[in-house]
């Protein structure tokens, strides 16, 4: 098995050229296609993990898998009623972000944010929606808006 | 009705016609109605001829719910991510009247601009198959000749993509419908009949949609 490590630019140059092909096809609903994206590392990595169906244990859960998968330096959140402000520090796929911002196209997808949402909304059984994102110095701010409850489907 | 019309003109006129009709009376849709709405449909262009569009029929009551549900909720979340990101204000910035964007904001942020579909007496659910070239192209052309022989047949329908656009909700979709892995689900086409006329929307002048040789040019000329 070939062991090497495949380089981060080559991995981030493809996810931009994917995103934009995305972007150019779809505009500003493709963000609306990508909020699975991740789904697969979160089943293996996070789901394990995720025992407490508490909000803070499971952003914590999330946080924890992100660091010690070497995804991101670090996240912080701010919890205020039902919006949650993320500050990630040190993304893997940053570069992805700035490239978007130099062709003038808005950040419109975050795995880390994905897998919060997942997260949240499986064990909470509460709806989240990815607002915004936004490519700052210190970091991506993200803000997430947590719902009460799905809407019955009964 | 005494008025005549060419061809053309009665073709312009269901176009110009055609309204997002979200409220319906309770009278039911008839078997003849859906049928001419479904031929319609099926004659519409399609790459290589693929034909990739299916409908899925829903009336019964308990269905309709649940998808309306499907559809407020995903209303609901995107249009709350929009108002706190103040998106939605900029949006509504020309409107004045405090009351009227108000009932604005709280009618897209609960997702009643979408749930509605589970008050209408027939819903049809566009499917398309994926593994043809033209999908959302063939179906997209299938949904407006449906919504031009609704208007012609003086029902009322609305387009909602509200419970397929994100990925999410589309999957809630498939698993209450039984949609196959190989389909997507497009839209779902609310039909019955209006409650009231509508107003036409706004459309843009057609003086800064139509160029002439390259884009930029004007097509039309600005009247002196």
């Amino acid at each position: 098995m070939n062991t090497k490590l495949i380089p981060l630019d080559y991995v981030n140059n493809l996810v931009y050229e994917l995103e934009k092909a995305f972007w150019d096809e779809r505009g500003r609903g493709a963000r609306f296609r990508m909020t699975t994206v991740g789904r697969e590392f979160y089943t293996e990595k996070v789901v394990p993990l995720l025992h407490s169906p508490d909000l803070e244990e499971i952003l914590k859960t999330v946080r924890d898998v992100l660091q010690n998968e070497g995804i991101v330096g670090s996240v912080v959140y701010e919890q205020e009623d039902r919006l949650l402000r993320i500050r990630v520090e040190g993304c893997l796929h940053r570069k992805v972000e700035e490239k978007m911002a130099a062709h003038g196209i808005e950040p419109w997808t975050c795995v880390p944010a994905n897998l919060i949402v997942l997260a949240i909304e499986e064990k909470l059984a509460r709806p989240v929606e990815l607002a915004e994102i936004k490519v700052a110095e210190d970091g991506c701010h993200l803000l997430l808006v947590i719902f009460d409850h799905h809407p019955s489907l009964a | 009705m005494s008025e005549t019309y060419t061809l053309a003109e009665a073709t312009l006129k269901v176009i110009q016609d055609r309204r997002s009709v979200r409220e319906f009376t309770a009278d039911p849709v008839s078997e003849q109605e859906l049928d001419m709405i479904l031929e319609a449909a099926q004659q519409a262009p399609s790459g290589e001829n693929a034909q990739p569009w299916r409908f899925i029929i829903v009336k019964g009551e308990a269905l309709r719910k649940k998808m309306g549900a499907v559809a407020g909720g995903g209303s609901g979340r995107r249009f709350t991510a929009e108002f706190v990101t103040k998106k939605m204000q900029e949006r509504f910035s020309n409107l004045q009247d405090e009351a009227k964007r108000k009932a604005a904001f709280e009618k897209l942020t609960s997702g009643q601009v979408s749930a509605f579909m589970a008050e209408a007496p027939v819903n049809i659910v566009v499917c398309g198959k994926k593994d043809v070239w033209d999908t959302p192209f063939d179906t997209s052309a299938a949904i407006e000749n449906i919504l031009l022989m609704v208007t012609a047949l003086g029902l009322g329908a609305c387009w909602v993509i509200a419970p397929c656009i994100d990925i999410r909700d589309e999957e809630r979709m498939k698993a209450l419908l039984g949609i196959p892995e190989e389909y997507k689900a497009i839209s779902v086409i609310s039909v019955g009949h209006q409650t009231r006329v509508h107003r036409p929307r706004p459309r843009l002048p057609i003086q800064e949609l139509v160029f002439t040789e390259k884009w930029g040019e004007a097509y039309y000329k600005e009247q002196a």
